[in-house]
């Protein structure tokens, strides 16, 4: 029986590389691309028609546009506006991949703290950029809040500044650890079921409690992580 | 954990920037108009299905604002012409009632003088007979002859007490 570590395991389907690099095609890549896919063609086969009164698909197509557009607009505000594709690519992308993760024997690239860290990364640089972009040197007060009185800088600056560079490590971590732990618990308690027998019907209703929670915990993951963005793009664009 | 393994690294990260790419452009190219267009198409015939019916709900107050003023002018015109046939009728009508209260009171005073007259006429022959019978009366019982001036004063006198 396969340890519970083994559904995170990388195989390449497609050795490549690049300069001495290896860029693989993976089964992480794979399921990448099968979300992209599914996000295209739930977002564009659904508003096919464009209908003035929506149907269910088109309906639901919409609702993801406005939950995200809503989300983008009550956090930043209008200036955020332009960073709408973003935003929404962002959260359908880490939302989808979320959920292909809750098929059977399917791979979540979404419990890799690589993927993890390096959307987080992207989402930090961008938006240091965005900050010093419209606020100049400016936005160094980002580190020492206005009003604050001057002989708390010693402490009010490291604590702002490790804070402010935390922020792609929990962006990360948050959901590299929630979906990594869901899947191992998962799997633990299901192999649970088949070991004890006729006893197995109590690990097997847990594991049902469980999975409808890992489902929850899949679309709110990926809504946190995006209402973090958001929040850092706030931060950004209007200081604290 | 093959989370921690480093060597799968650069592939993962590889692939998550071309994909993420890929389905950057075909959300903000592509999907995401689409989205938006029917959207604001949607709220725009929603806004204009509403003006319309604002303007037809202003018309029709307009219309019935007309209705009422012309039923209004109606009425007081209709209720001018009761007035003025009224008043016609009731001047005419005074008019008849007076004509008949001057006839029936010359009438009355005509039959009250006539009764006047008649009194007056039958008291005097009353008073000339009492005192002829006085007069003839004192005659026989006493053989006196009064004279017929003084038996008119003694009746008179008697009658005016």
């Amino acid at each position: 029986m396969a340890g519970p570590l083994e559904q995170f395991e990388i195989k390449p389907l497609a050795e490549l590389s690049l300069g001495g690099i290896d860029i693989s095609f993976t089964n992480s890549a794979l399921w990448m691309v099968f979300a992209a896919v599914l996000v295209t063609c739930f977002m564009t086969l659904s508003m096919r028609r464009g209908a003035l009164v929506p149907g269910r698909w088109q309906g639901a197509a919409e609702v993801m546009y406005e939950f995200v557009a809503n989300m983008l607009k009550d956090n930043v505000g209008s200036a955020g506006r332009k960073y709408f594709p973003f935003i929404f690519t962002l959260f359908m992308f880490v939302m989808f991949g979320n959920l292909l993760g809750m098929i059977p024997h399917s791979f979540t690239f979404t419990s890799h703290i690589a993927v993890n860290f390096a959307l987080a990364l992207v989402i930090f640089i961008g938006v240091t950029i965005i900050g010093f972009m419209r606020h100049g040197t400016h936005y160094l007060r980002m580190f020492f809040p206005e009003g604050a009185p001057i002989a708390t800088a010693i402490i009010l600056v490291p604590i702002e500044i490790i804070s402010y560079f935390s922020r792609p490590f929990s962006l990360a971590i948050r959901l590299f650890a929630n979906m990594t732990v869901g899947h191992i618990m998962l799997k633990v308690i299901g192999g649970f079921v088949g070991l004890i027998g006729i006893l197995g019907v109590l690990p097997f209703a847990l594991l049902t409690g469980i999975t409808v929670l890992e489902f929850g915990i899949a679309a709110l993951q990926a809504y946190v992580f995006t209402i973090l963005t958001c929040i850092y793009l706030h931060d950004a664009i209007h200081m604290h | 954990m093959p989370q921690f393994d480093i060597a799968t690294f650069s592939a993962q990260i590889f692939w998550l920037f071309v994909i993420f790419a890929v389905l950057y452009f075909l959300m903000s190219k592509i999907a995401l108009p689409k989205v938006g267009e029917v959207l604001e198409r949607r709220q725009k015939t929603i806004e204009d299905n509403l003006g319309k019916a604002r303007a037809l709900k202003d018309e029709t107050d307009a219309a019935i604002a007309k209705y009422e003023a012309a039923l209004a002018e109606a009425r007081d015109a209709a209720q001018a012409d009761i007035r003025e046939a009224s008043e016609k009728a009731a001047a005419e009508q005074a008019k008849k009632t007076e004509a008949l209260v001057k006839k029936l009171s010359k009438k009355t005073s005509d039959a009250e003088k006539a009764i006047a007259d008649a009194k007056t006429d039958a008291l005097t022959g009353v008073a000339e007979a009492a005192s002829e019978i006085a007069r003839e009366a004192t005659e026989k019982l006493i053989g006196v002859k009064v004279q017929a001036k003084t038996a008119d004063k003694a009746v008179s006198a008697i009658v005016g007490e």
